[in-house]
């Protein structure tokens, strides 16, 4: 029997069918034409005949092949390796895809769960500080229009308050001239003792504007909020938040039209707020209520008293711009009016979301960087793992592309499964930002805003899906090309070793390890830049010795205590009961302590020295205290001596001043005899002499250095009171806490007592941002760098696997085991140092963003960029040298024999 | 009934029609076809394998006919074509189309059956 399969074959050519399509068709046709040669035979024709007979069918005027293009050149293309003979459809590709994807992941187990992790890791911080940065730095403030709202500051630049507090008058004269606005609303801070209801507690709260909840578009939840009528002094009325509301008064609607007894005094509740009321200002504090601000009369009148904060919101159409042209004249004009006070003091206007989170806002995009480059290095070493798993599937490549699959249809199938991978690490990467979310809510400081409102929410979803995406295609994108892209032919010449393993792959996984050292790099250099200068910030000197401090607030009622012969007694008493309880070394009465208030400063007179002009008086912060402060606090009498009980009311005034204040007004002086007075000499209050000088201590910022200082006995201060205890003990200070809150109350059940804190604990809050800052990139350096030394080991031991072959030659021809070992850390030791190069420069240029959130280090600190290139270094050394040490095991005869 | 081998186009026209006929009843593999086409036509109308097949490749695409591999015991395998659930439907309309077609003919040209 003839064979036709040749002649078929020889026709079909010109239409380039698939392999497998072609196989069927000769096999079919060839059936054919052997029937039609059998019964020619069988009708008497000879072999020849017979033969030339069918054959001449086929030579048609090449029938067959145009036939055949017209009908099969359109699915010639399809890849039969993927199954069925279906139509094209790209829905029905991207389901097979899929399916065949989670099927090749759930084959190889231990690279889908590494590659997972890798990118939950990557995209799971991706999303914890999203989270962070909506709420805080993306979401509108939660008030009405938030853009128009504004806050006004008075410019006193050159006293170093560029956003000073504006004084009542200076407000009021704003409120009735400027035209830019739609409302002006001035807040003052306030605390009140509650009482009358359980224990007496100490409540933070505000006086406002009555129009400030309008202005700010936020309603009562409960009866309502102020009406201008309320706005005047003698009105006794209040306003609970919603969390007073509920802590105190039981959730109950009919406390509205009660009265409650705040600083002795009768406020009738006219209303209680939505929950999470917090208004912008300075000070993040947790406002418990609010009453009308009401001026009194002397009140309205005081230009140089500064102590409000101001909103307002714009009207609509007016500019920024406009807003703050017209203040600047506004400004102007009180500064004729009122040379005295307003000289050189203009007026700023802020807008209110940048007052907010101005501050954090550079903390949080670093992380927000910080992150990225977490998942660019998960992303490269989940590449990587891809590049190295297609060198190994490179044979299932080559028999799909023979069976007739297209390229495109290969890459896409790639892109599916990393696709695939990134978002089971989204998944996976959204349970650790939840757990994540938890711990960082802990550590976020309380001056980043709006804490209670992180979550994962429907936006955080967009963007973990998105990033989720992005990352796949991203990290897929270079492996599918590669992997589709090889020479089929030599792939299945060579028997499957090394194409897509071969010199490009390599560059490529080389590449990827530059890169994610450089990347690490960059993010271990910011992270040691943060901790040193954490470490720098704890070891300055507070002043003070900050262990075994137990402190607390202790405000005493104006109407119950009214004078300070009546504090005194009081303070005495309590004085007397907690210096006998056991584990109490030292006690004494404090005014507002180091590190928890900003205010309290004023400008002082020399006595013989006349008063310099109003802009140029120096302001010195004071304190009213109680004798035995200084040493229970640990602040160092440098000379003269302490306030003793004797300096009271009847005896001559004193003050103690600190070393700068005494270097600042009698440099090159004995200050011990000399007098002053605070405000002008000609002010009516009396000269005291200084007794003492202390240590400085860093009184309003850890940050900055100390300021001018002073300090008062509180026994000889009229309108200052002290309204703190401090207590030195022998045990864990926080164990006297209840003890010394009872000796209180043992004095007086009404006393408020709050705030109760270890100076440690107050200490450590001074530098939370700076900690939380260090905290988190320390932990995102330290993820980066784990990652980038899998990123090593992978290439590496893939690299030795690889060259085995040409290991065991050298071996076989006298290579030492050292020499081996040698090699192979020195490749690495390339790849990591080129990456090292580029990290150094990059690290050169990113880390200025970082300069405002280091402290006592510059952003290029030569010590910070060698201690981090050894330790990456070292890293990088260790992870190749595990592979390398499995090179130099290469038993040559075995090596040899491989492939 | 005389009549000559049909012309190229007529032939055309009425080979899918034919083709799906045959396999109504049962499977068919497509030397089979282009016999039994030979067979019943009584010779008149006889298809070279170069269109036979490209045609029962057309007619697969369409997914009116489904070819299969099928081995019978001591055989080789042959490729078996059978009619589709919608080569059914296109088989019933065609046929009425090409009894309607056929019909007008013989009403214009007046020819009768034998």
């Amino acid at each position: 029997m003839p064979d036709f399969r040749v002649d078929i074959r020889a026709r079909l050519a010109a239409v380039r069918l698939s392999p497998v399509r072609e196989a069927e068709i000769v096999e079919e046709l060839s059936q054919h034409l052997e029937q039609e040669y059998e019964r020619a035979l069988s009708w008497g024709a000879s072999d020849g005949e017979a033969r030339r007979q069918v054959v001449e069918q086929l030579n048609a005027s090449d029938l067959l092949g145009r036939e055949l293009k017209h009908v099969e050149r359109r699915i010639s293309e399809k890849p039969i390796t993927l199954g069925s003979e279906r139509k094209v459809n790209i829905f029905a590709d991207l389901l097979q895809d899929l399916r065949y994807g989670l099927r090749t992941l759930a084959k190889n187990p231990a690279f889908t769960t590494i590659a997972i992790v890798a990118l939950a890791l990557g995209i799971g911080a991706n999303s914890a500080i999203f989270s962070v940065v909506d709420a805080v730095l993306l979401r509108p403030l939660p008030f009405k229009n938030p853009s128009q709202l504004v806050m006004l500051w008075e410019n006193a630049a050159h006293l170093g308050f560029p956003r000073d507090t504006p004084s009542p008058a200076n407000f009021l004269d704003w409120q009735k001239q400027a035209t830019s606005f739609a409302g002006m609303a001035a807040t003052s801070e306030r605390s009140f003792n509650l009482t009358g209801v359980g224990e007496p507690e100490r409540l933070e709260g505000r006086r406002v504007s009555a129009n400030l909840f309008e202005l700010l578009g936020i309603p009562a939840r409960l009866g309502r909020t102020f009406v201008p009528e309320d706005d005047k002094p003698g009105s006794h009325v209040v306003l609970l938040s919603h969390s007073l509301w509920q802590r105190r008064f039981g959730s109950d609607p009919a406390v509205v039209g009660h009265a409650v007894t705040l600083d002795g005094e009768s406020y009738t509740v006219v209303g209680v707020m939505p929950p999470f009321v917090q208004l912008p200002g300075f000070e993040n504090r947790n406002d418990q209520l609010w009453v009308p601000i009401a001026f009194p009369s002397e009140e309205a009148t005081q230009r140089g008293n500064h102590f409000l904060e101001v909103i307002a919101r714009l009207k609509p159409g007016v500019t920024l711009k406009q807003a703050q042209a017209e203040m600047d004249t506004i400004a102007a004009r009180l500064e004729q009016q009122y040379p005295t006070y307003n000289k050189r003091r203009g007026a700023v206007v802020i807008p209110l979301h940048e007052q907010v989170v101005g501050e954090v806002r550079p903390a949080l995009l670093v992380l927000l960087g910080a992150v990225g480059f977490v998942l660019l290095i998960a992303c490269a070493n989940v590449a990587n793992l891809l590049l190295a798993r297609a060198a190994v599937r490179q044979k299932e490549i080559a028999l799909r592309l023979a069976l007739g699959a297209s390229r495109s249809r290969l890459t896409r199938q790639f892109l599916t499964e990393s696709v695939l991978l990134a978002l089971f690490g989204a998944g996976l990467g959204l349970l650790l930002a939840l757990a994540g979310i938890r711990v960082l809510k802990t550590f976020i400081p309380l001056s980043i805003a709006q804490v209670e409102t992180i979550t994962i929410d429907a936006r955080v979803l967009i963007f973990t899906a998105f990033m989720a995406m992005v990352t796949g295609i991203a990290f897929g994108l270079v492996p599918a090309i590669q992997g589709s892209h090889f020479n089929l032919n030599d792939t299945l010449k060579e028997g499957g070793r090394d194409s897509a393993g071969g010199s490009k792959g390599n560059r490529i996984r080389g590449l990827l390890v530059i890169a994610e050292v450089a990347v690490s790099f960059v993010l271990l250099i910011g992270a040691g830049l943060l901790i040193n200068s954490f470490l720098h910030l704890r070891n300055l000197d507070p002043g003070f010795r900050s262990d075994h401090l137990l402190t607390m607030k202790v405000n005493l009622s104006e109407v119950k205590y009214p004078d300070r012969e009546r504090r005194a007694a009081f303070f005495d008493e309590v004085m007397g009961r907690v210096r006998e309880l056991p584990g109490v070394q030292l006690a004494a009465v404090a005014g507002n302590l180091p590190l928890t208030y900003n205010g309290d400063s004023m400008s002082i007179s020399v006595e013989g020295v006349p008063d310099p002009p109003p802009d140029q008086q120096l302001d010195v912060i004071f304190r009213a205290i109680g004798p035995g402060y200084f040493e229970t606090m640990g602040i160092p009498i440098v000379r003269g001596r302490d306030f003793r009980d004797q300096d009271n009311g009847n005896a001559r005034d004193v003050v103690i001043i600190s070393e700068k204040t005494a270097q600042q007004f009698w440099a090159g002086q004995d200050p011990i005899g000399k007098r002053l007075k605070p405000g002008l000499s000609t002010s009516s209050s009396p000269w005291r002499e200084v007794i003492g000088i202390v240590k400085d201590v860093r009184q309003n910022d850890f940050v900055v250095s100390p300021k001018r200082q002073m300090y008062f006995t509180y026994r000889q201060a009229k309108n200052i009171p002290a309204n703190a205890l401090v207590v030195r003990t022998s045990i864990e200070p926080m164990n006297l806490a209840v003890p010394v809150r009872s000796a209180i109350w043992s004095v007086d059940k009404d006393q408020t007592v709050a705030d109760i804190d270890t100076m440690d604990h107050i200490v450590a809050q001074a530098v939370a941002r700076q900690r939380f800052s260090m905290l988190l990139i320390g932990l995102f350096a330290a993820l980066a760098l784990l990652l980038a030394s899998i990123g090593i080991y992978g290439v590496m031991s893939y690299s030795v696997a690889q060259r085995t072959r040409e290991i065991g030659i050298r071996m076989a021809l006298g290579a030492r085991r050292t020499d081996v070992l040698q090699m192979t850390v020195k490749q690495a030791l390339k790849l990591v140092g080129i990456g090292m190069v580029i990290g150094l420069a990059a690290a050169f240029l990113l880390t200025r963003v970082l300069a405002s959130l280091l402290f006592g280090i510059s952003a290029t600190d030569p010590i910070t960029f060698m201690g981090i290139s050894v330790v990456l270094l070292a890293v990088a050394i260790l992870a190749s040298y595990v592979p390398a040490l499995r090179a130099t095991k290469v038993d040559p005869i075995i090596a040899l024999r491989a492939q | 009934m005389a009549s000559p081998v049909p012309d190229r186009e007529l032939k055309k026209g009425s080979a899918e029609l034919m083709i799906l006929a045959l396999l109504e009843d049962r499977a068919r593999h497509g030397y089979e076809i282009g016999q039994l086409i030979e067979a019943r036509s009584r010779g008149a109308i006889r298809f070279n394998i170069a269109s036979l097949y490209p045609l029962l490749y057309r007619l697969e695409k369409r997914n009116w006919i489904r070819g299969r591999w099928l081995e019978k015991a001591g055989q080789r395998r042959r490729r078996y074509y059978r009619l589709t659930a919608s080569g059914k439907k296109v088989l019933s309309k065609q046929r009425a189309g090409w009894r309607e077609f056929v019909e007008a003919i013989n009403l214009i040209t007046g020819i009768q059956h034998a």
